[in-house]
């Protein structure tokens, strides 16, 4: 309920707001999406496991974008930029994949 | 491999299990505190804050690509009208410089003297067009096989080479005019090639190359081929079947090739 109530009122705002991205972030911005998307579908797995924690989800959150971006900023330094955002791709996508197979069969089993 | 086993079987954060496991063990209740679920939406609403501003922004990067693209077309338009403008203004110029140099050399003697060696010096170096009898040569390149495109490096097609042993077994049978494609040949004209194009006065010309001679047809016609151009001719075409023809023709119409820069001036004993 509340973090539906979140969802929403971010997507207002985000439309409402029409926040500019600074432009040093924009490349990252694509990482930062697919790492909040694998902590959105972790905390919803969790929750029909019975052990979500507000907590937990927050942390998962905030430390997955970070050290997401983080990844490929020290990949850009190092001219390996491409590969290691697809590493964590690889990595973020096969979590998510898994979370939501998972998801799937508790929605169509239980 | 480990690793991606890894991933495969632990999808989930860690930390759910470990806090789950840990109430189990002290045996508290969930508790929902009101700052834990302060904090609960406001994570939400920035991942939705996220997921909105990613979306956005491609949006927004998109309509910048394809304005950058309509401009450049814009601009692109806008400098092909003004070359178009360019050239016609290039052509009235012209037009009028004709026109004022016939009236500046009518009347006098000396002056008609000076437009008939003048008439006869621009038919030669082929600064105005000329029609006549005259000699048609084409020149093409063998039917092609299924391969496709050329190779540069494949002769079995005409080459500048050719084109230039052709126009100088012309000049030297006797033509007073030679135009290739439509391209009047001038003493600063120049065939080359750049990787399998024939360019003449830096124009990209595609076969079957059509070589317009004006002079006496049969003499024409019987000199070069018994001259260098045509033994040439006839070699490649023996070798890599060079297809090639040659007729005489009554009229013939050679383009002129003006455009050449002013370089000395000399004013008149009149001025």
């Amino acid at each position: 309920m509340i973090p539906a109530l979140g969802l929403l009122l971010g997507i207002v705002a985000g439309v409402f707001l029409d926040v500019q991205v600074p432009l040093a972030l924009q490349p990252y911005l694509p990482i930062a999406v697919v790492a909040a998307l694998d902590a959105v579908f972790g905390a919803m797995r969790s929750a029909f496991e019975g052990i979500f924690n507000d907590k937990v989800f927050v942390v998962s959150f905030v430390a997955n974008v970070l050290i997401a971006g983080l990844i490929v900023l020290l990949g850009d330094q190092l001219g390996v930029g491409s590969q290691l955002s697809t590493a964590v791709i690889v990595v973020l996508g096969i979590r998510i994949f898994t979370n939501v197979a998972a998801i799937r069969r508790y929605i169509f089993k239980a | 491999m480990s690793l991606l086993n890894d991933i495969f079987e632990h999808p989930l954060e860690p930390g759910y299990a470990d806090v789950a496991a840990r109430r189990a063990q002290t045996g508290e209740a969930s508790t929902q505190s009101r700052r834990i679920s302060l904090l609960l939406l406001a994570t939400s609403l920035l991942i939705a804050l996220l997921f909105t501003m990613a979306s956005s922004q491609l949006r927004r990067s998109a309509d910048v690509l394809s304005a950058e693209r309509s401009t450049l077309l814009a601009r692109i338009q806008d400098y092909s009208n003004h070359t178009d403008d360019l050239e016609h203004r290039v052509a009235n110029l012209e037009q009028e410089n004709v026109r004022l140099q016939a009236n500046q050399l009518q009347g006098a003697d000396s002056s008609r003297e000076l437009a008939e060696s003048l008439a006869r010096v621009q038919a030669v170096t082929g600064t105005v067009a000329v029609v006549g009898p005259g000699v048609e040569i084409t020149v093409d390149n063998p039917p092609q096989d299924a391969n496709g495109s050329r190779d540069p490096q494949d002769i079995s097609r005409v080459l500048d080479v050719d084109l230039q042993r052709v126009v100088n077994g012309l000049w030297a049978a006797g033509a007073e005019a030679v135009s290739i494609n439509g391209q009047r040949l001038t003493a600063l004209s120049a065939i080359r090639s750049a990787n399998d194009v024939v360019l003449v006065n830096y124009r990209p010309l595609n076969p079957p190359y059509s070589i317009l001679a004006v002079g006496d047809p049969k003499a024409l016609a019987a000199r070069f081929l018994d001259g260098s151009g045509g033994q040439w001719l006839q070699t490649i075409s023996s070798l890599y079947s060079i297809k090639f023809e040659v007729s005489t023709e009554d009229n013939l119409k050679l383009p002129g090739r003006t455009g050449g820069t002013l370089r000395h001036v000399d004013l008149g004993d009149d001025q």
